[in-house]
């Protein structure tokens, strides 16, 4: 009774507190996390490196370990995707001096390692769709989600050749491999989490068996 | 004080007992794997004992290069057609001509101990306490041997080697200096750390 | 062998006595099984913390990035800095329902007053515990929780600034005060907290523990001098403790390997983000088990006698932990156990379990007016359970108590 009372006052409490929209201006689009498929991930890399990596950073991850990860042949990946000559074990950081960046873009890119785990992964996939031309703004553009964006809309070549059907696919592979490479121990931790709950499911049953053994005594 | 009496089931207990304990101590075990796996060098680690490739086409006949490699001075010598021949001729002064008590990969069972003729890739470590071997390529008399063929001699305890890194008998290193795995992708690129195909 | 050794050191009686023999009351309920989880997590957390501190760089330049290094590089890095978030987590859930335990069955009066302290004195080091390690990741809710709780210090009157200036060894938070907290929390605060429990466990063991009725049972006592109404800790506790073990690790794992984050109330969606100094979040949370104590906080706005609101906050922060110190003395009932006692002991529990979690709710949220002034009416209700307990004690009719252990 007394935890049911506690959960009304914290719904009352909600009904008072009404919340800003989830997304900047709008509301959220619909996005559901997938990190299991290996060939969405290995899309979602190529764009990142051929659109983003220019400017952002993965300081936190090594070349290595994302290929190794995402199942791309070292050969194959060496070739395409590390441009700079850098060893497959070194991080993947970025030339981009700071003095530079503030001098060409007003402002030093963020690295985005963790992007996904300081912004929700649906707010990344509605940031990436909702840049609308506004004339007003330096590079001409500006965003729904986040408001006088000092980033230019580097994916418009995309966003006009593809369909829309596409280029959605384009961002959500995008917006899954920045989820993985956030967090990028968690489809080995779910598996060996699989393990862990049978193992310990069947030790408490055990468990149980032997503490009723003994509780049947004292009563 | 109420005390345990003797159950109805007695086997029924014990198995009991005896499953939990045995399965608290499989957990135990399964639990030590994380922290044991923790010790193991580091991605970083790795990335920084990665293979080391080095272009040996400006090495000089008995010019030697010194090249780290996971820490440790890699020795690459280009030896003299001249020394290549003293290689069979003073077996008879080695401790283990062959490398068979030795560290080294399959691959460089023979004399030259490396995959290339000419060429030989040495872990610059002596065997005996760690000490780095100095490089005497000279020939003849020299202040530690009388008859010097070329090679390395140890200033810390005198420990002589011969130019692909073969112990002397009757000195305190015990076996021969290692050789790191390597190979040669191409003519004179030289890959330290790798097993790869030349 | 065993004889050479107990005849030099008495290994086997302080094993009978302290362990397998050790004679607790037979009427235990499940509420006692949070003392045990707590020692299990203390170790889990000593043997985690070890290992993250190995590969952890105290320095403000690398903390953030030695916790990714830990996250990515390490071998089962990431496995340890869960287990170790989640048990920090763990330990405040287990020390609320241990301590709401020890409240409920009067288990800190008269005999157990220094066991109750014991237990306090470690809850208090938990919540240092708990503060320091929140620093160490460097991230931006590192930073400015600790630019938070440390300019609470300079709303002291006359030395205040002074001695904040002196925790921080600088004028802001910077790698300096990171480098102490850092100390603190790997060396000095766990040596303490041994220390600690190890002092309230040998003081519960002389006692003896209370239970659920709050019958003292060892004034019936068999020709050993072994009370009637115990049983030996091996085999009946043992057995319940680690059934409620595998019970703990099933919820703990469950967490651990599918919501590590638990919804950014283990790991705080901010702190992903390195410090900043020159720009605050939108939103500082404490943690969740700090927010019943923060919502207080915040619910002092006004100054009274010349002091400021921000002083008078931090006063009654403070108070709100120091004031379950003084409950042996509050409680001025004739009986241990809220089963015995009158309808406004059960009340006032109540209403302090009812604020406790209201105001752990309202630490969380952004204030608005209205919940300001809950925060000072549920602040109010969760003093009076203490405040008034000598006169509601007192007045209230109790229950007898049995001499021994119903059946």
């Amino acid at each position: 009774m007394k935890f049911f009372s506690f959960f009304l006052l914290i719904l009352a409490f909600n009904i008072f507190g009404a919340d800003e929209f989830s997304c900047g201006s709008i509301e959220c689009d619909d996005f559901t996390v997938n990190i299991s498929n290996n060939a969405e991930l290995q899309s979602g890399l190529s764009t990142y490196m051929n659109y983003c990596y220019g400017c952002h950073s993965l300081q936190y991850s090594r070349y290595k370990r994302v290929a190794e990860d995402l199942d791309i042949p070292i050969d194959l990946y060496i070739e395409n995707l590390i441009y700079d000559g850098s060893k497959p074990g070194e991080l993947m950081k970025i030339s981009l001096s700071k003095e530079d960046a503030i001098n060409w873009l007003g402002a030093y890119p963020p690295d985005l390692t963790l992007e996904a785990r300081v912004r929700k992964p649906e707010w990344i996939y509605t940031y990436l769709r909702s840049y609308y031309l506004d004339s007003s703004r330096p590079y001409g553009v500006n965003n729904l989600v986040y408001k006088n964006v000092s980033m230019p809309h580097v994916l418009e070549d995309l966003q006009t050749s593809l369909t829309e059907e596409d280029f959605d696919r384009v961002i959500s592979d995008l917006t899954n491999f920045l989820v993985y490479v956030s967090d990028p121990s968690a489809r080995e931790r779910k598996q060996m989490g699989v393990y862990v709950l049978l193992f310990l499911l069947l030790f408490t049953s055990f468990a149980f068996l032997l503490y009723r053994e003994y509780k049947k005594e004292l009563k | 004080m109420v005390q345990p009496i003797s159950p109805p089931n007695p086997g029924r207990r014990k198995f009991l007992s005896l499953i939990t304990g045995f399965m608290a101590s499989v957990g135990a075990v399964f639990l030590a794997i994380p922290f044991l796996s923790a010790f193991k060098p580091s991605a970083r680690a790795e990335a920084a004992g990665a293979p080391v490739q080095v272009d040996i086409s400006s090495l000089v006949p008995g010019q030697m290069k010194v090249v780290e490699w996971r820490g440790k001075p890699i020795f690459v010598v280009k030896m003299t057609e001249n020394t290549v021949k003293l290689l069979s001729s003073n077996l008879d002064r080695l401790a283990d001509p062959n490398g068979a008590n030795s560290v080294q990969p399959d691959y460089v069972e023979n004399q030259i101990r490396s995959r290339k003729q000419g060429v030989a890739v040495i872990t610059g470590v002596c065997t005996h306490l760690g000490c780095s071997p100095k490089y005497y390529p000279e020939t003849g008399s020299v202040a530690f041997d009388s008859d010097w063929q070329g090679g390395f001699f140890c200033p810390c305890h005198g420990s002589k080697f011969d130019m692909v890194g073969r112990v002397y008998a009757g000195v305190p290193a015990p076996t021969n200096m290692d050789v790191p795995p390597h190979y040669f992708p191409k003519d004179n690129i030289l890959v330290i750390g790798l097993d790869g195909v030349s | 062998m065993l004889q050479w050794i107990n005849s030099r050191f008495p290994i086997t009686d302080l094993v009978e006595r302290h362990l397998s023999k050790y004679p607790a009351p037979t009427n235990l309920n499940f509420w006692y099984l949070f003392g045990f989880l707590l020692i299990i997590v203390l170790v889990m957390q000593i043997l985690t913390g070890l290992w993250l501190m190995m590969n952890y760089t105290n320095t403000a330049e690398e903390a953030f990035s030695s916790v990714e290094y830990i996250m990515r590089d390490v071998e089962y890095g990431w496995l340890l800095r869960y287990l170790h978030a989640a048990g920090a987590s763990a330990f405040f859930v287990l020390i609320y329902l241990h301590m709401f335990r020890g409240m409920m069955y009067g288990s800190y009066q008269k005999p157990r007053e220094l066991i109750w302290l014991g237990g306090w004195v470690t809850y208090v080091l938990l919540c240092a515990e708990g503060f320091t390690g929140y620093v160490l990741p460097w991230g931006q809710m590192s930073f400015w929780a600790a630019q938070v709780i440390i300019s609470l210090l300079g709303s002291i009157p006359f030395i205040g600034e002074d001695l904040a200036t002196w925790v921080r060894g600088d004028y802001l938070i910077s790698g300096i005060t990171l480098s102490r907290l850092f100390a603190f929390h790997v060396v000095l605060l766990p040596i303490m907290l041994i220390a600690v429990v190890f002092f309230h466990i040998l003081a519960l063991h002389e006692i003896g523990s209370n239970n659920p009725d709050g019958i003292d049972i060892k004034k019936h006592v068999d020709d050993d001098g072994v009370p009637l109404d115990s049983k030996p800790f091996y085999p009946y506790d043992i057995t319940h403790d680690v059934y409620a073990l595998g019970v703990f690790l099933i919820f703990f794992c469950a967490i651990v390997f599918f919501f590590p984050g638990g919804g950014g109330y283990i790991l705080e969606t901010v702190n992903f983000e390195p410090a900043n100094p020159l720009s605050t979040p939108e939103h500082i949370v404490p943690s969740w088990y700090y927010t019943p104590y923060y919502a207080m906080l915040r619910a002092v706005d006004f100054s009274l006698f010349g002091l400021t609101a921000k002083f008078l906050g931090f006063v009654t922060m403070a108070a709100g932990i120091a004031i379950f110190a003084a409950l042996p003395w509050l409680d001025r009932s004739p009986v241990k156990s809220i089963r015995y006692k009158g309808i406004y002991s059960k009340i006032f529990l109540a209403g302090f379990v009812v604020s406790f979690f209201v105001l752990g709710y309202l630490g969380l949220v952004p204030p608005t007016e209205i919940k300001n002034i809950l925060a000072k009416v549920f602040t109010i209700i969760y003093f009076s359970y203490f405040l008034l307990m000598p006169i509601y004690t007192r007045l209230e009719k109790c229950k007898p108590v049995p001499e021994r252990v119903p059946t």
